[in-house]
């Protein structure tokens, strides 16, 4: 969803960028996975899911 | 003992109520979102339906749930002895 | 206050008996960046968050730890199921047995028990919420390390399932850290 009440909101979060501290993006709500796949996966949201892959040996 | 039904039923409310949860941190910090409100209020109530279709066949999944005579809770399975 | 609901978050399986990865799995049970150390770390902190979004956040994943710790407590309590005082010695698990037989016991994966220490609240909600941002970072690389010690496919699937939970909560952590830090920004609220 592109302009949901919410994202207008944070483009208006009001935080000052500044060196010195940590900032995180908001997330937008968009697609989510049916029940069972994000059961399974971890995780409601595609743009959460990050799998994790044993490291290949070179 | 248990059987696969029960089991498959559990594993549907799971998948429900993760949804719900998951819904539910979203909301936390995104209070206004309308869309995502939607789908938690509706995912909450299929969850009521699950929960209250698997209690009638099954038993209380929670304390507060009205029990047949003698007390139904506290039967088996617990969640650590099911295999899912 | 809170109620139980019989019933685990995920659906955990395991495919055998296994005490060594039982072991490992106890550095998720009781030690520093454990389920356990999450739950009462979130639980804790909640109380001095300046702002509802955070209270409740702090609250609800706090609360979704505690069902972690369970599944935890799940698989370890499936791979040691019915083993014996010398398989149990066997697998390193004897100094365990002597103390515990084969009940849980909240210490890490070398028998060290849990403690408060593991975990800080300072009533500086900044500083409280990059703790918890750590936190997630540090408890997703153990569950890395620990699906490294493991063939078994349920108890694979399992840990799979909690690192993804330490990426989401981290997301969520972060965004509750720059509502606080707009919320403190406001001139009234510079302290």
């Amino acid at each position: 969803m592109s302009n949901s009440e919410n994202e207008v909101k944070m483009q208006n979060l009001s935080v000052e960028y500044r060196l010195g501290e940590a900032y995180i993006p908001f997330q937008s709500y968009g697609k989510i996975f049916d029940p069972r796949t994000a059961l399974m996966n971890g995780t409601l949201f595609p743009e959460l899911y990050r799998p994790y892959r044993v490291r290949a040996e070179l | 003992m248990y059987s696969k039904d029960m089991v498959d039923l559990l594993k549907e409310i799971m998948a429900v109520d993760f949804v719900v949860y998951e819904l539910a941190l979203f909301l936390d910090t995104h209070p206004n979102d309308r869309r995502a409100l939607e789908d938690h209020n509706n995912f909450a109530m299929k969850s009521r339906q699950l929960r209250e279709m698997f209690e009638r066949k099954y038993g209380p999944l929670i304390l507060d749930s009205v029990s047949e005579f003698p007390y139904q809770y506290i039967n088996n399975p617990w969640p650590w002895e099911i295999r899912y | 206050m809170w109620y139980y609901v019989k019933k685990l978050q995920y659906p955990a399986n395991v495919a055998r008996t296994d005490l060594g990865m039982a072991k490992f799995l106890f550095a998720q049970y009781g030690g520093p960046d454990s389920e356990l150390s999450a739950s009462i770390r979130y639980l804790t902190q909640r109380y001095t968050m300046p702002i509802p979004q955070a209270k409740a956040l702090l609250t609800d994943i706090g609360t979704e730890e505690l069902a972690h710790w369970e599944i935890i407590g799940t698989l370890i309590y499936k791979l040691t199921d019915g083993a014996t005082p010398e398989q149990m010695r066997r697998a390193g698990l004897g100094d365990h047995f002597a103390q515990h037989d084969n009940a849980l016991y909240p210490h890490d994966a070398a028998g060290v028990p849990w403690t408060a220490a593991y975990i800080q609240a300072t009533g500086d909600p900044i500083a409280d919420l990059h703790e918890n941002l750590a936190a997630e970072q540090k408890a997703r690389a153990t569950y890395e390390h620990l699906i490294s010690l493991t063939d078994d496919p349920g108890v694979i699937a399992t840990l799979a399932f909690l690192r993804e939970r330490e990426i989401v909560h981290f997301q969520r952590f972060g965004e509750a850290l720059m509502l606080v830090k707009e919320y403190m920004d406001k001139p009234k609220h510079v302290f």
